[in-house]
């Protein structure tokens, strides 16, 4: 019966590997022109030549589209899942490794920051309109009040930083908004490019991978070896990189098949809801789109939505059996 | 999961929402952003302002004709000399205000004035109705008046009656302006009387509160959620229901009207569908096609179409250095497929057209002209003598000011949720992108573009203009005096801006439609704008109201003589 369990465990994760390379694969090949939409065939079905699964309402080949949308996964969700695996581990770290009361900054420098931050609101407008000027006058002006300080007694005496507190909130204050609001009233105040796509998911899906982290620390951070090498001087920084970080990196490692789901599924509602990716990116969401244009093109809903769930499937295949 | 459930949503048979048989649902791509009469600049304002209204003229398409509307009768034209003309009307004796003071002359003159006072935002109505250079009133008849028009033109004669008229009890009580004179408004910026009523003006802020101006239209602003909807409710009691067998104009039937702001037309013909919209006017014509042959929607929707002055067009923004010769933007014009694209985004069902005077109007289209052509081979070869080089990564160069070398490459804008802009906009891309010049797509929503359009920034702007068969002023589109306020492409050159003056001028028929044929030539070389076609107007309505009163005027129906049916048509 194991036995059993164990080769439909390895069938399926073969399955889901060999199509998450077929995908991969095929975004490699997927031709970077830009594709000529057929205007005489618009929305036409699938099954005649030449245009073999269909063509959209503009006219585009859906299995060109198909492929190109494969490539903007490539180059957007699994960038965009790495960065929020970074970002939210080395946040997570942090919080858990420092605590509140850990990380200790000199009152100058706490000043300096002060004055920095109020600094920017205050003068918001005036970065708007010059942020280089503004910007560096900014940082050359509270740096010297910093250095200054930091000549006396007083400005050296160090503050703790709540670290773990501040994460915690904005981790609370992250996932109090549904993500999907979040991302969509960034999105339509101003339409991103593919770049500015993958920083606004970084920015709004860090959450679970700094909570994970947060968690593997706090746990590790106690492990006698690691009171050991502090016990021994060594820095902060030596003490993650080489006695927490090996054992709470995998705790991530295990988040990246969903994360890359979760992102997936994310530009494709994006994209879907006309917010996302620019109109002349090809994306699976913007295939599915097009059914609302023609409802009755149920092609426009199979090829897209069957890689959808596929990939997503997959994903969730691997991310099963790394656990 | 939650694409496949909208998806899935938007697939479910539509249900009828409750309804009341008095308001008429209409469906608006766009706000109409401001509601100032004096800044009327998009279909929905001058949709709405036509409904709070009335002008002394107004246009007739069954007529092809203008004709009166607060006006009692068509005006009496006199000449003077060899370049002005009188242009004598009197107003309707019925016409009140809602205080039910009369609608006198000294309102018409009032009007005039604001609109030539320094300090308004009168760059609209001086490009149209700058010509008019005073008003004389009759002493014996309050309500006769003569306006002393620059130009002899029966045009000039018929635009001049085409300005909402301004109540002067409501915004100038003390008759403040009655001192100064017409002729003297314009150059009396400084004079104190001028300056108040110009700051009482500001304050009122009638771009947003045009609840605060009366009209003397058949409806008065109920409410508006700018973005969402704008209702109109009917006058319990207003001027026109005195006469005893009104003229078209003036009828108003509907007891409220409410305009629902949609601008994604897929979740638009949902609306439809479902019940919550009675109107919806230029629909795409694969959903209009898609619900004609629907059995369950064509028992709840009647369908109409008709010939519209409407027309598609690509603009160039020539203040652009790269767009500033006209040779480019030939280039570029050729690298549109028409025919390609009335097939895909109508159907097949629209009229390509030299310009801007539709083919319908035969009399003054210029049909020697050549209709444009798809040809990449054509574009490079103007793009070569518009000294572009073509550079081994397959870009084009040419050498700008300075020492920097010119790059064309372009964004195209437009508004997004409009299948058939995009579709143009990504034929243009990929046309262009096998030539080399990369195209990046700028789909923004209505008040935004609009902002970016009237502030220049835009190189190509996808966007639909409409005319119509009764004048040929293109004064607001393309002369001079219409950069920032309609000409949105900054073109203008003296011998377009003498055509224009010229053609609004002439006098005999024969010498207007030889003007308009040349003014067609130089637009055809000089290209501002691409015309793409004439589209149709493709109106779907519910089956609770009655026939709809559609015209090929511009929003393509009467929304104030829609009715229920009657019994007698039930039956």
């Amino acid at each position: 019966m194991k036995q059993m369990q164990r080769f439909c465990q390895n069938w399926h994760r073969a399955l889901a590997l060999f199509w998450l390379t077929s995908v991969v694969v095929a975004a490699l090949l997927a031709t970077s022109t830009v594709l000529v939409p057929d205007l005489l065939h618009t929305a036409s079905p699938p099954f005649l030549s030449p245009h073999w699964l269909g063509t959209d309402p503009q006219g585009f080949d859906v299995a060109y589209a198909l492929l190109q949308g494969a490539r903007t996964i490539l180059y957007v969700s699994i960038p965009a899942a790495a960065l929020t695996l970074l970002l939210g581990g080395a946040l997570g770290s942090a919080a858990g490794y420092w605590s509140n009361t850990g990380l200790r900054v000199a009152r100058s420098w706490w000043i300096a920051s002060g004055l920095l931050v109020a600094g920017c609101i205050g003068l918001a407008t005036q970065l708007y309109a010059a942020f280089l000027v503004t910007s560096g006058s900014l940082l050359t002006g509270c740096g010297l009040i910093g250095w200054l300080l930091h000549q006396s007694t007083w400005g050296r005496r160090p503050w703790a930083f709540p670290i773990d507190a501040l994460i915690a909130g904005l981790i609370v204050l992250l996932d109090s908004i549904p993500l999907l609001v979040l991302v969509l009233v960034v999105a339509a105040i101003q339409q991103p490019s593919a770049g500015g796509l993958v920083l606004l998911m970084t920015l709004t899906c860090w959450t679970t991978p700094a909570r994970l982290m947060r968690a593997a620390t706090l746990r590790t951070r106690e492990l006698a070896h690691v009171e050991a090498a502090r016990a021994a001087g060594l820095s902060d920084w030596q003490v993650l990189r080489r006695h927490i970080w090996p054992l709470t990196w995998p705790v991530v490692m295990l988040r990246l098949p969903l994360t890359i789901a979760l992102l997936i599924g994310l530009e494709t509602t994006l994209s879907f809801l006309g917010v996302g990716l620019p109109p002349e990116t090809p994306s699976w969401g913007r295939l599915l789109a097009g059914i609302r244009q023609s409802p009755a093109a149920w092609w426009l809903i199979l090829w897209p939505g069957a890689a959808l769930v596929l990939t997503t499937l997959s994903l969730h295949q691997l991310s099963r059996k790394k656990q | 999961m939650l694409v496949w459930a909208s998806v899935g949503l938007s697939a479910c048979s539509p249900t009828s929402s409750g309804t009341t048989t008095e308001n008429i649902r209409i469906h608006w791509a766009r706000d109409p952003e401001n509601l100032d009469p004096l800044r009327v600049d998009n279909p929905s304002s001058f949709e709405v302002t036509n409904l709070l209204h009335c002008s002394l003229l107004r246009g007739n398409e069954a007529m092809l004709d203008i004709v009166p509307w607060l006006a009692e009768s068509a005006p009496v034209t006199r000449l003077l000399g060899d370049s002005l003309q009188f242009v004598t009307y009197r107003l309707r004796p019925e016409a009140t205000w809602d205080n039910g003071s009369p609608i006198l002359a000294q309102d018409v003159a009032f009007t005039l004035k604001v609109m030539n006072a320094p300090g308004l935002p009168i760059e609209r109505s001086q490009a149209t109705f700058g010509f008019i250079r005073d008003i004389q009133l009759d002493k014996q008849d309050p309500r006769r008046f003569t306006l002393v028009c620059a130009g002899q033109s029966a045009d000039r004669a018929k635009i001049s009656g085409d300005f909402s008229i301004l109540p002067e009890y409501a915004l100038d009580p003390q008759g403040s302006l009655r001192s100064v004179s017409l002729p003297a408004i314009g150059k009396s910026g400084t004079q104190p009387a001028v300056q108040k009523f110009v700051q009482r003006y500001a304050a009122l802020d009638l771009a947003r509160h045009p609840e605060r101006l009366p009209g003397c239209g058949p409806y008065t602003l109920k409410s508006w959620q700018p973005g969402r909807y704008l209702t109109l409710r009917r006058k319990a009691h207003w001027w026109a229901d005195t006469l005893p067998t009104p003229p078209a104009e003036l009828q108003a039937f509907p007891s409220q009207l409410t305009y629902q702001v949609i601008p994604d037309a897929a979740t638009a013909t949902l609306a439809l569908r479902r019940g919550e919209l009675d109107v919806y006017a230029m629909m795409p014509a694969t959903q209009f096609s898609r619900l004609q042959q629907s059995a369950s929607d064509k028992e709840k929707l009647r369908f109409y179409t008709a010939d519209s002055y409407e027309f598609l067009t690509v603009n160039f923004n020539v203040r652009r250095p790269m767009l500033r010769d006209a040779l480019t933007r030939q280039a570029l014009s050729h690298l549109l497929n028409v025919p390609a694209l009335i097939k895909a985004t109508q159907q097949g069902v629209a009229t390509p057209s030299v310009g801007l005077i539709s083919p319908r109007i035969k009399a003054y289209y210029h049909d020697s002209l050549p209709l444009l052509t798809f040809s990449p081979t054509q574009a490079t070869t103007l793009l070569g003598r518009a000294k572009w080089q073509r550079q081994p990564d397959g870009s084009w160069q040419r050498p700008g000011t300075g020492n920097t070398p010119e790059r064309l490459q372009l964004t195209i804008s437009y508004r997004a949720g409009e299948p058939s802009f995009e579709t143009v906009a990504l034929q243009f891309r990929s046309a262009a992108a096998a030539l080399g010049i990369p195209v990046q797509l700028v789909a923004a929503e209505q008040s935004r573009l609009s902002q970016q359009l009237r502030a220049g920034q835009f190189d190509l702007a996808i966007r639909n203009l409409a005319g119509n068969p009764f004048s040929y002023d293109f004064t607001p589109l393309l002369h001079s005096q219409g950069i920032g306020v309609g000409n949105m492409t900054g073109f203008s050159s003296p011998l377009t801006d003498q055509l224009i003056e010229e053609i609004v001028v002439a006098t005999d028929p024969a010498q207007k439609a030889r003007l308009l044929r040349k003014f067609q030539l130089v637009m055809a070389y000089e290209r501002p704008f691409t015309v793409l076609y004439f589209s149709k107007y493709r109106i779907a309505a519910s089956r609770r109201l009655g026939e709809l009163p559609v015209t090929g005027l511009m929003p393509g129906y009467e929304a104030h003589r829609i009715q229920l049916p009657t019994e007698a048509s039930l039956q």
